[in-house]
Parts: structure tokens; sequence; C-alpha cells
């Protein structure tokens, strides 16, 4: 035990890592994550943090409200540009979205075990990140109240849906994606709901943990179940993580616009969502992990691995830029070869260096080791990666709007306050999801990480030595 | 026809009881009583539960059953109980009747529903209008009912404007006028101020009004006036003359600062024959060349195949160097002019020799069908030189004719002496018929304040505007739409002004008012008018003539046969001014050069919504006006668009917004007038700048000497094209798309490549593939394929189709702000590009109107999720709007951008200049549904849908005109034989019966609409004539509407083609 380091960094291919440091036993670990969860007061920083959220999706719903009864000429979106922010945030929110079930899903069918300390939160992130992107298609239509066309409802008028269109495929992909999405985080979770039943000191606690516990003893069939419908949910999200980004793709590749016009589209959407989702991942983990004390757990080798997919993910988006640029050049297409030269040097080129900047060259900080292992670095560098893939999407779909094929309707986009306010409620809203869960469910896979323990390994000793 | 006026201005109509009409307290407390039933019983206590228990019942049932909580607006319909003779419910009427504009009248086919007039199209008929307008007088019915016109009228009662009557006026009147006409005073201290106005009966009335008051003045003024072309032709022909071209004959026009294509009072006249001189139909391709010398772009200029910027105080020397060079013995006779004539080349004026002297070869090998036109802002020396130059190449009798007009006045120079009168104290009484001189006379005389010591002063207008409110009397006046009247057309066809509608606020017209000024024994309009028809011709049978001159809506003319000759006497001293008074090629300051504006004209159209909003054809600008300056000028002054600057001029100066435009001379900036108004109406009110106060009675055309000071403020102009500036590369890739998306050649590359629209060598477009991605919709079985041509070699940009669409389409206005943002609704649109890289001098000016294209493989059909746009049985892209949930993203798709979304209900909003964050003026929600709603709503057409918010819309083709003549059509089938039935089983609609709004108003006749699958129809003819071709081809979009290309016919070898472009440029193929 004396042996074991802090550091688990080491590149020593003789040893393996551990991924839990500290000396926990089973017992301290489910006392230290479950504490998280009933600790009569949360950290002071947790209230705040909870307030300015919590004012943020107040304002996120007054705008809405607003919108309702105004319309959406509230918004910046005008003639050429009819998708503005609220199709930008979209698009940004199911990017974040990604990494959480790419963690849960992906890695577990790879066996990459070091992913347990992190995927609880990945995946509730997920969810929360679906929930945000879902509110902005929904909301930006102009009848918001006969929404429900999109959905294909048998009817006596046998309307159905337009199925060539990519907005059903996007209804179809991201409804897809977040009911399995909640189902892999649901079904994971009850294990450690059930812990937190039997540890619940109030009868409130012990009902609510009780009824989403749905009944979890522990038996061995309990666990052969449950194993079993993990690895299943397992199986059926990982395609979804390649779909659903590719399929919010086509809503660009399928129209014929310069600079949405492309194949390399779904690749390159999943490959950024990828890169994205992580960075998010790192914004939310490095401040946890600090806020509760969960270091031995999200130790910083997982967030040097963090840093890695963000460096890999970073350069394939770097790779998708170069390739955009070939392609529109090789096409030969006037219109093609204007759209991307005017991305990059024309009105809008400041947005579009923001996110090359952001997406691409912050990310070569991570071949240093001294940088993946910096939490000042990560944690800015992430920050930075959220930015500039918020600004992809804005290149993406506000540049390519504005100046189309015909000089005479272009345009220049500006966004309202309106627009601003409810980008911000959007995070309102995706934070007081996210500390709600950190308040009231398990942040780390109790049951997995025990797995995982130095402990849990047959040869303990050898394994610290 | 029954008045729907429903609340006369004072007083109640109608009264329950007398002590209704008393309003007394009793009456108060029955009203209050009355109802509802059982009302009393809510406070009884016992019942409170009973009520609860109502209360929560109707609440669960209205709110959660979510269908009750639908408010549907509260209508009130009052079927009539016996149908008028002549009228089907349902089907529309038209009625013939003539507009009046600045003394010219355009004949006018009025289109109404249910007794309201909706539509205005040219009367086919008419001689000038042949079925086309132009944009004023397709949006004038809007003005019919503009809420802010003048409801009341008003008179200074103890120093305070009050509102009276018709009444109290008639009885003040006659006194006042009986007073006047007293055996001593014979209308001493009388006045009369007219609008000009070539109406047969108040010319009539004024005889009769100055027979019976010999001491009265009568005085004609109008701020865009013929003074300067009156007294030129007085000069050499001896009495005023108007002139007629016909530039159907002309092959080589020079335009001296003409816009004779479009603020013209023959424009529409003037489109159609000069349209007719470019198609280059016949074998030899011929076409006419047009030189055009001006100061600023006009739409003649952005039509011309040669066009020089010059001042507007150089037009006058480049007339007298042609005229130099043709008629070289005229010489002025002083020493300065000699020497000036000697010494000056073209290029003293900024013309080049070389394009010079190949202009004079041109005109003097074309004598005969050659034509100069001299703007009416030139001084009479230049209408006066160009008369003698017309004789000169012989084109009197063929290009040129004149008619008479023996009661021409000069404006300003009546205008200028009632200010003097008036100052003089010698007008005790002045009547004013329409016009606004408050806010229009020259600014020297400051007609304001001597307005405000004469003692008596009556405003018969519109509006209460500038002049009224400084006016003893304000009366409304009746718009034409509800007015009896006559006027005379260009051309002398007498055309007579029919109501089509009962004065909605009770106004009169200027006849009614001088039948009351003189006592008249008619008071109606209509037997004044008949009683002047009368008197006009010798009728067999006068009530037979009238009643067809109503039916026709005009009398034509007899022409005028006798020609004047030019008195060679007057001409020299002409010739000497020309010269004596030109400034140099140099001189201190700007000119400022005086325009009416496209859409407001001289400002009476200010509180048109249709016109504020319809772009300027050439700057694009709406809902302002500007000051117009070249690139190199604002570059020198430091300013660039939107930035403030003072104009001054004499120690006058006005603060306006600068308005970079390429091609406008370096020295000399335009400015529209008719903006900068207040107070009359809510869509005037802060439009623009007002430039009257610059333009004096010397300088009614242009002013030289100017100063001009960049203020430092910026003010924000809402343009529906953005500019990139040339050197961008936003600006590259314009220029670089140009020749694919508006193609064009010179006549000499249509002779040796009639081919070029679809050369792919010459446009540079990209080769077109025909691959599609899904089933393409063949539309096979279809009776029939509706399809439309754009001719852009007629087509001169005027806009008119815009209008047209707004009024036939029930397209609402969406206000500066949201024009700022881009979102305005016109469904057709007009483009505008400058082609060359010089923003200076651009090569030339592209215009291209631009519909849906109606493609039959439509990119915004496919990615609808709720298939709210598809294709009808007749192939064509259809919107459903009420399936539409507003998604936008057919927009997106959408490369030709012809969508336009609902962003508000823009119909229930005022339209907003300043939205300022909120998007929507504070009262938006709160201010209670006034009586203008109604009001507008009685423009609507009832066959098109009035879309709400959150709705895609787009032009349809007219889709409401299709359905309408295709039930004609099926019906009058349906009555054929057996035999005829089989011979023709696609049941045609024929060609020409039927055309879209747009193309109904198009003067030039540019744009033709049929069926394609009718192979005799001309839109099938023109689809497969050599110069067609589609936009954006390449997208395999296959559009219905398709454009012939444009042929320009420069000067051969003088000027490079507008396509420079070398064969292997591109990777097309």
């Amino acid at each position: 035990m004396t042996t074991l380091a802090l550091d688990n960094t080491f590149d020593d291919p003789t040893r393996r890592a551990p991924l839990v440091l500290g000396h926990d036993e089973f017992s301290t670990v489910t006392e230290k994550i479950c504490g998280v969860n009933e600790a009569r007061r949360a950290p002071r920083a947790w209230y705040i943090a909870f307030a300015i959220s919590l004012f943020f999706t107040g304002i996120l719903g007054v705008m809405i409200l607003y919108l309702f009864a105004t319309g959406v000429g509230v918004w910046g979106n005008q003639n050429p540009v009819m998708w503005g922010f609220p199709i930008i945030n979209f698009v940004f929110w199911i990017g974040i979205g990604h990494a959480g079930t790419l963690i849960s899903a992906i890695l577990y069918l790879f066996r990459q075990k070091w992913r347990t300390a992190i995927n609880r939160f990945a995946e509730a992130m997920t969810i929360f990140a679906v929930i945000c992107a879902l509110m902005f298609p929904s909301i930006h239509v102009g009848r918001v109240w006969v929404l429900y066309w999109t959905i294909p409802i048998p009817n006596q008028m046998e309307l159905w849906p337009q199925f060539r269109s990519p907005l059903i495929w996007d209804f179809f992909a991201v409804g897809t994606y977040f009911t399995v999405s909640f189902l892999f985080w649901y079904v994971g979770m009850i294990p450690d709901l059930a812990t937190l039943r039997d540890r619940a000191t109030t009868r409130l606690r012990a009902i609510v943990y009780g009824i989403f516990a749905l009944g979890w003893r522990g038996s061995i069939r309990h666990w052969h179940r449950y194993e079993r419908a993990y690895l299943l949910l397992a199986a059926l999200a990982t395609p979804l993580v390649l779909s659903v980004h590719s399929v919010v793709s086509f809503d660009f590749a399928i129209s014929q616009l310069p600079g949405w016009h492309t194949t390399i589209f779904p690749p390159y959407f999943v490959a950024g969502a990828i890169f994205s989702g992580f960075a998010m991942v790192m914004t939310l983990a490095i401040p946890a992990r600090q806020l509760w004390g969960l270091k031995d757990f999200i130790t910083l080798r997982h967030l040097e691995n963090m840093n890695k997919i963000i460096l890999v993910t970073g350069s394939m988006v770097g790779y998708a830029y170069i390739m955009e640029f070939f392609t529109s050049w090789y096409s030969g297409s006037l219109y093609e070869w204007f759209g991307f030269a005017n991305r990059a040097f024309g009105p809008y080129a400041w947005a579009y260096w923001i996110m090359v900047s952001c997406n691409v060259l912050v990310p070569q900080i991570f071949w240093f080791k001294a940088a993946r292992q910096s939490i000042w670095v990560m944690f800015i560098a992430s920050l930075l990666v959220n930015l500039g893939m918020w600004f992809e999407r804005f290149v993406i779909i506000v540049t390519s709007l504005a100046q189309d094929f015909l000089p005479s309707s272009w345009g220049y986009y500006v966004p309202t306050w309106v627009d601003l306010l409810m980008l911000a409620g959007s995070f309102g809203l995706f934070l007081t999801l996210f500390l709600l869960f950190c308040r009231y469910l398990p942040i780390i896979a109790i049951a997995e990480v025990k797995a995982v323990m130095p402990k849990a390994h047959a040869h303990e000793s050898e394994a610290s030595r | 026809m029954p008045s729907v006026d429903q609340q006369p201005p004072h007083g109640k109509a109608y009264w329950r009881s007398l002590d209704e009409l008393a309003d007394t307290p009793a009456f108060r407390e029955f009203l209050h009583r009355e109802f509802p039933a059982g009302a009393a019983d809510l406070i009884d206590s016992g019942q409170r539960r009973q009520f609860l228990k109502i209360m929560g019942a109707s609440l669960a049932l209205a709110g959660l059953g979510l269908g009750g909580c639908r408010r549907w607006p509260k209508e009130k319909i009052t079927p009539f109980a016996h149908r008028p003779p002549g009228r089907v419910p349902g089907l529309p009427l038209h009625y013939a009747t003539s507009m009046e504009l600045g003394g010219v009248a355009s004949g006018l086919l009025v289109t109404s529903y249910d007794g309201r007039p909706i539509k205005v199209e040219g009367n086919p008929e008419h001689p000038t209008s042949r079925g086309a307008t132009d944009a004023l007088a397709q949006a004038s019915v809007l003005g019919l009912y503009d809420p802010d016109r003048s409801r009341n009228l008003m008179t200074v009662a103890g120093g305070q404007r009050t509102t009276s009557s018709w009444r109290a006026f008639d009885e003040w009147a006659g006194k006042e006028f009986q007073r006047l006409a007293d055996a001593n005073a014979k209308g001493a201290g009388l006045a009369v101020l007219s609008e000009a106005t070539s109406s047969p009966s108040v010319n009539d009335l004024k005889r009769r009004l100055l027979a019976r008051l010999p001491r009265a003045t009568w005085h004609e003024y109008e701020p865009i006036n013929n003074d300067h072309e009156l007294a030129g032709s007085t000069g050499v022909f001896g009495s005023p003359h108007r002139t007629h071209y016909a530039f159907e004959r002309a092959k080589i026009i020079v335009s001296l600062d003409s816009d004779f294509l479009h603020i013209h009072p023959a424009a529409v006249k003037h489109t159609r024959d000069f349209a007719a001189t470019r198609r280059a139909d016949d074998p030899q391709r011929t076409m006419s060349r047009l030189y055009v010398f001006e100061p600023g772009y006009s739409l003649t200029g952005a039509n011309a195949d040669h066009r020089f910027p010059v001042r507007g105080a150089d037009v006058g020397i480049v007339l007298g160097l042609i005229a130099k060079r043709l008629m070289g013995e005229l010489r002025p006779s002083s020493s300065i002019a000699q020497q000036r004539f000697e010494q000056t080349t073209p290029a003293d004026v900024g013309v080049e020799q070389a394009a010079f002297d190949r202009m004079i070869e041109d005109l003097d090998s074309h004598r005969g069908e050659s034509l100069v036109v001299a703007g009416r802002r030139q001084p009479a020396e230049v209408h006066a030189l160009t008369h003698a130059i017309n004789e000169h190449l012989g084109n009197f009798g063929s290009t040129v004719s004149f008619s008479t007009l023996p009661d021409a006045q000069a404006h300003v120079a009546s205008i200028t002496d009632l200010v003097n009168n008036m100052a003089a104290g010698a007008v005790e009484t002045l009547v004013m018929l329409g016009g606004n001189p408050v806010y229009d006379a020259p600014a020297d005389l400051e007609f304001a304040h001597h307005l405000g010591r004469v003692p008596t002063s009556i405003h018969l207008s519109l509006y209460d505007d500038e002049t009224s409110k400084r006016s003893t009397w304000h009366l409304p006046r009746a718009h034409y739409l509800e007015s009896w009247s006559d006027a005379r057309a260009f051309d002398g066809t007498l055309g007579v002004v029919q109501p089509i509608i009962a004065p909605l606020f009770g106004g009169r017209t200027p006849i009614e008012l001088l039948a009351t000024i003189s006592a008249d024994r008619l008071s109606e309009g209509q037997a004044i008018v008949r009683r002047t028809f009368a008197s006009l011709g010798r009728f067999p049978d006068v009530d037979r003539s009238w009643k067809r001159t109503l039916h026709e809506g005009f009398l034509a003319a007899s022409p005028s046969a006798r020609q004047p000759k030019i008195r060679r006497k007057g001409l020299g001293d002409f010739v000497g001014d020309i010269w004596q008074r030109w400034p140099g090629p140099e001189s201190e300051g700007f000119e400022l050069a005086f325009a009416p504006d496209a859409s407001v004209y001289d400002g009476r159209f200010a509180n048109n919504g249709w016109l504020q909003e319809l772009p300027d054809p050439l700057t694009k600008l709406t809902w302002d006006n500007a000051v117009l300056m070249s690139p190199r000028a604002a570059r020198e002054l430091g300013v660039t668009t939107g930035d403030m600057v003072t104009l001054t001029h004499q120690g006058r100066s006005v603060k306006a917004a600068v308005c970079v435009m390429p091609g406008q001379h370096a020295r000399s900036v335009t400015l529209a007038l008719g903006y900068g108004r207040r107070d009359i109406g809510v869509i005037a009110q802060d439009a623009g700048f007002d430039f009257y106060p610059l333009r004096t009675t010397d300088a009614m055309g242009f002013a030289l000497g100017a100063v001009i000071e960049p203020t430092g403020a910026t003010y924000e102009l809402a343009q529906t094209q953005d500019h990139h500036a040339l050197d961008t590369i936003s600006g590259r890739g314009a220029q670089e798309r140009l020749p694919s998306i508006f193609r064009e050649a010179t006549r000499q590359e249509y002779l040796d490549k009639p081919g070029f629209a679809n050369d792919h060598h010459h446009t540079g477009a990209h080769v077109v593939h025909r691959l599609s991605l899904w089933d393409e919709n063949t539309v096979q079985g279809a009776q029939y394929r509706w399809g439309m041509s754009i001719d852009l070699n007629a087509c001169t940009g005027c806009s008119a189709c815009m209008v047209a669409c707004q009024a036939e389409n029930n397209i609402p206005i969406v206000g500066k702000d949201q024009v700022k943002r881009g979102r305005e609704l016109h469904w057709i649109r007009v483009d505008r590009y400058f082609k060359g890289n010089d923003p200076e001098r651009p090569e030339a000016i592209a215009l291209q109107p631009v519909p849906c294209m109606m493609c039959e493989n439509a990119p915004c059909e496919q990615v609808c999720p709720v298939a709210a746009t598809t294709h009808d049985a007749d192939g064509l892209n259809v919107m459903i709007y009420n399936r539409c949930i507003g998604t936008r993203y057919c927009s997106n798709n959408c490369p030709y951008k012809v969508r336009r979304f609902n962003y508000f209900d823009y119909h229930k909003r005022e339209p907003v200049r300043e939205g300022g964050a909120l998007h929507v003026t504070a009262d938006y929600y709160t201010r209670p549904q006034t009586d203008t709603h109604p009001l507008k709503q009685m423009q609507f057409n009832p066959e098109v849908t009035v879309r709400s918010r959150g709705v895609m819309e787009k032009c349809t083709y007219c889709i409401q005109r299709i359905s309408a003549a295709k039930i004609t059509a099926k019906n009058a089938w349906m009555k054929l034989s057996d035999d005829q039935k089989r011979e023709d089983p696609r049941v045609t609609i024929p060609d020409g019966s039927l055309t879209t709004a747009c193309a109904q108003a198009c003067p030039a006749g540019a744009i033709v609409f049929g069926d394609l699958g009718d192979p005799s129809s001309s839109v099938a003819a023109l689809r497969g004539h050599e110069r067609s071709y589609e936009m954006l081809e390449e997208l395999n979009t296959k559009p219905r509407t398709t454009y012939l290309a444009k042929l320009r016919n420069p000067i051969p070898d003088l000027i490079a083609s507008p396509n420079p472009r070398t064969p292997d440029d591109h990777t097309g193929a």
C-alpha cells in the first residue's frame, strides 16, 4: 500500500496504472460518493452556482414566452439567413451530448475500464445537453402550436410528414438517441440508487430512491440480468453515437447550398461532436472533482486520457476543415469555391478564425505531457474548444446562408438580444439540471468503480507493487 | 353606391331613445342595469357557490379543451335584402377611370369587389397606357384606404384649430364668396392656387369663376413642373408646346438628362415604345442605341448603351457641342461664349472624344430616325436647342411631334406672383386646390411665412398636411377613386374620372369646391363633368357618347396635324445662353441635382406604405431618401453610406444621410424630393430628408456651389440589397458569377453567336447535368404547364411589377426596421447589379426581376418536413399556408431566395421604423383595435389568403387568376357540342386571356405568362427563343420561369464586350 503512488500518470508500460487512488476501502468509496448526495448542506459554491443557473433558466423561460407571444421575428433570423442562433445552439448541444454515450457505450464495449470514473456524469451531461438541443428546433418553428405535425401520427386526413426531409430524419435520430441514452443512464444507475435507498436516513429519501431503484436487492440473478441489459443497451447505443450526428449533418448535407452540400459532413460532424463532448466533460469534471473531493476517482490519468482524445478529434476536425477547402476547389464550382474562400476571408472571417484557432490550434498544446497534466491548461483549453465548436456551427450555418447563389439576396446576420439570452438561458437550463443531478444522484458509478479498485483485484499486492 | 363611412365625423347617427340622445344619467343607469341578466344575483352570497361552480366548469371547458381559447375575430355580416342590379356576388366588376398626376392623366381600369376598389390596372384600350401602369398608379389604391387620410374639416376659431363640418363650411363659404362677388369687390383679394391640372371641368369652372369674379387671380404650382420645357418651346415656336416622342421609330436616341423611361408623364408609353426597338427580332437584329448624359443614374441611364456621367450644368454644353458639330452655323454672339464655343471639347465635360465623335456620326447618319431628348430639369435654352437639332436632323414629324398647351402657366412665376401679392397684402382669401406649397414651394419664397399673413386660407387636401395646418380652413379632399372629374392624358386623350366608391371620409373634389366658390348652378361632380363633356365636342347623341365614354374610360383626341416651325430669330440667343451661363468645367463646391422620387414623387405619396417600402430601382433604398454621392466624392469627404452630412447652399442648409452611388458624377449629388414630412401619418413620419429647403426659384433643377460637410453622426438606411465593395472578396465573387446569372451580349456578339445565352464559354455557367437524387415529379398528363418568360432586354427595372404583385396578393409592408433585417415580403423583386470594376463608372447596370422560378425539380419541396410546399396538378410549386409550420428550411434550400417568411403578423402591426430592442412598439398589444384595421382590410383581394405569422409565402403565379380562368374555360367547354369537345380535349385557356399581376402591369411587356403545354402560346415560343436561358440551370431545378438574355448595342469596337471572359476560364466541363 505504501508504494502506491499518488501519481498514476506514469508511462511505464510494465506497470498497470491504478484507476483509483488513495486508500479507500469499498465502504469508504460508498461513503464518499454517497456523501455528496447525503450531506445536509451542499458546498456553498453549489448554492451560488445553482442560483445563477436557475436565474438563467428563468430568463430562458421568459424569452420563450416572449417568443411565443410575439413571433420568431424576435430573433435575428432574416432572409437569407433563415436559420440563426436556434439551430446553431441545437447542433452545438447535440454535439455536447455525444461524449456521454461514447464514453459509456463504446468504451464499455472496448473494455476501457478507466471510463467508470466519468461515465455516469458524462451520461448525465448527455441527457441534459440533448434536452437543451431538443428544445431549440421545437421553439424554432414559426407556428409552434402545430409542431406535432412533424410527428407521424395517424390522422383522419391521412396526412403524413414528408419522409424525404432531413428534419424528419432528425426527429427520429435525436428522439431515438435521447431514449436510448436515457435508458442506458438509468439502467446503469439502478444499483447505486438502491445503495442510496438503503442508506437513506429519511423516509422521503427511502421512498423516492426506492421507487427508482425498482426493487433492486443485489442478488446474483439481479446482477446477471443487469449486466446483460447493460451490455445490450451499450450495443444499441454504440451505432447511435455515430448515427445521430451523421443525421444532424444531413440537415445541411442534403441541401444544395454551397458550404452545406458536402459528403464529408457525417464523419466530420461526428468527430466534432466527440471533440466538443469531451471538452464539455472536462469543463464539468474539473470543478466537480475539486468541489466534492473526488480526485481519487477522477484522477489526473483520466483527465490526461480525455486530453488525448481531444487532441485526436481536434486534429480530425482540422483535417476536415482542410479537406473542405480542397473539395470545394477541386469541384471547379464557382459557388462552392466562393463559399469557402468567403468563409475564410469574407465578412465572417472573424468567426472562421476564432473557430480554427480554438478547434485546431488550441488542442495542439496537448502534444505536451505537461499541458495534458496541468489542470488550468486543460480547463482553459476545454473552454476554448467549447467556444470554438459553437463557432464552427455558426460558421457552417451563417456564412453559407448569408451569401449563397444570387448576390442580390446576400445579407449579414446579426443576432438580437433574445438570441443571446436564449443561448445563455440554455446554459442555465443545462447547468441547473446538472447541478441537481450532482446533488441528488450518484455522480460516480459506485458499483462499477469498486470493480476497478486495486482492492477488487485478485492479486492486489501485485497490482500495487 | 353605399357609403362605407359608418362613423360620421360628429354626432350620433341613430339613437334608441331620446334619453340616449341626451345621454342622461337615467339612460346610463338603464344601460348599466339592462344586462347581463342575473348579474345582480352574483352579489347574493347564497348564489356564490353556484356561480363558482359554473365559472369553474366554463374555465375547464374553455381552457383545458384548448379549442375554447381560440379567439375568432368578431364580424358582422349584413347581407343585402335585395341584390343590387348588375351585381353577382363574388364576381368582381371593372370600371374605367383616370388618375391625374402633375396635370397628366393615365387611363386605368379598376377592379372592384363588393363595392371596394382593390386593384388598379392600365386601361387596355387607352392609347397611352395600353393596359400597363407605373408603380405610382398601382399603389394609388392603397392611398384610398390610408387610415391617416384627413377625415374632418378643420378651421381656426379663436386661435385654436377645431374640427368643423361641411355644413358649417358651406354656410360660411356662401357668405364669404358672396361678399367677394359684391359689385365693388369683383373678386379682389381672392386668389386660387391650383395643382397642375388638365381637367376641362376645372378649366371651365375657372373660366366661370373668373367671369364672376374678374379681379380674382388664378395661380398654378407643382414642384415637379415643365416650366423650362414650356419656356424653351415658347422661345422657338412662339407658343408653349408639349413634345411627343415616337421612340418606336428612333434608332439613335440621345437623352440629355431626361428620365423618359421612368419619371416622365408618358413613361409607360415610352417604355413600351422603347422596348419595341430593343427586341432585335428581325433578321438584321436591329436595335436602337441609347446615349445618356446625366449627373446621377436614372433608370433611363441604367438602360443606356452608353452613359456619360456629366454634371447637370454640363449637359447644356454637351448639347452645345452636338449643335456645333451638326449645325456649325449656329454660333453664340458674345465674346466669352464664342471663346468657349471655339475651345471647349467633349473631354472638358468628361466625355470621351472618340465616343462623342461616333455619337455625332450616328446622329448624322440617322436623319429622321434619331431623337434628342432634353430632361425637364434642364434650362429653357437646352430645350430650345434640342428642338432645333431635332428639326435639323429631320426628326420633326417622324420621331418628334408637338401639341399646343394654350393654358399652360409657368409655375414658378405663377407662385412667385402669388407670394408677391400675399406679401403686399393683396390676398385676403387664398383657395388652394390640392398641392402642398408650404412644404414644396421654392424655399426663397417663404410661402409658409406669407401664408400666415393671409386672413383667410382654404386648403383642400387628402391629408391634414403642412399647408393645411397653416391655413384657416382645411377641407378633406376626395381620393380620385371617390371622385367625379376629367383629365387629359399626355397625348390629349380625354379621360373621365369616375368614382368607384363613395367618399370614405366625406371628402370633396376640387371641382365641387370650385362650384361652391363660384356659386355654380350645379354642385354635383357628375353633373358638372357631364356638362363639360357635352361642351367638348359635337356629339350627335350626347347621352350615348357620355355613356360610351364612361364605359371606355376615355374619348380619343384628334391629333393635331400642324407641326410648328423653329423661329431662327430666338434660337441664337438660346445658343448664346448655353455657352454664356456655363460655369466652366471646374466650379467651387458641389452641384445639387433635385429629382422627383421614384416612390413618393414630389412627396404626395409619402404616406403610402407600398411605395415607401418599394425599393428605389437603383439605390434599393426603402423608407428614406439620401444624398446620392459618388464613391470618389464620399472618399474625399471621408464619409460613407449612412453618414450624416450638412448640405449648405446660399445660406440654407439641410442635414441628411449619404448613400454612395456608383456612376454618380463626382461633383454632383442627387437629392430626391418628397421626403422628410412630419405629422401627416404613421408611414410618412420621419421618412427621409426634406430637400425642398435647398430648392429656390432660380435653382429648381440644379443648384451649383453647394458645400457638403460631414457632421460625424450616422443614420441607418434600409436597403434591400447590401453593398459589397467591389474590391472585397464578396464584390469579386459577385462580379465573377454575374455573367452566368444575368446573361447578356452586345448586338454584334448576338449576330456572331445567336445562341450565346446557352454557350458556356460566353456565360461562364457550369455545364448542366440532369441527374436527380429522387424520382422527379414529371407532372405527366398535366392539363396545363404554366410558365413565365422575362425579357431582360425589354425590362427597364421600373418596379411596377413589385407594387402590382403587392396589391394583388395582399402582401403586407413590414416597416423600415424589418427591411433592415432583410424581412421584406415582396414576392417579386428586381435585382440590381453594377457591372465592372470601376465604382465611379460602372460598365453597365443589370436589372433582373425575380419571381418564384416554379422549379419542376424544386429544392424547397424536398426538405419541408410536413410537405407544405408541393407540386400541384399543373406542375406549379405551391405553398399550403395551412400546413406550413415555419421551419424555414425551404427558404434555405431555395437557390433563388424568393421565399418570404412572416416573422410577425405584419398585417396586424403598424410598420415600425425603428423597432429598437423589442421589435414591437410598446403599445403593440395594448392598443385597442381601432377602425384602421377594417379600413386596411377593405383593400384585400378576397381571392387571396391573408397569411398569418410563422408561415412561409412566395409567388404563386397568381394562382387565383389561374383558377378563375380555368373555371371560366371549363364552363365554356361544357357548353360545347361533343364534336367541339373532342377537338379541344385539353380545355385550352386562350393565350393572353390569363396573365399574372406583374405581367399585366409591365409597361415594357417584358413579362409573359402562359401555358407551355399550348404550343401556340407566346410563352412557349419565347421559351424556345435562342436567347432563352434558365437561371442557375446547373442546379437542375428545371425552372418554369426563364429569362431572355439582355442585349446591349454599344458602338462596335469602341467599348469592350460586357463579358470580357476567356473561353477556358472555368473548369465547368
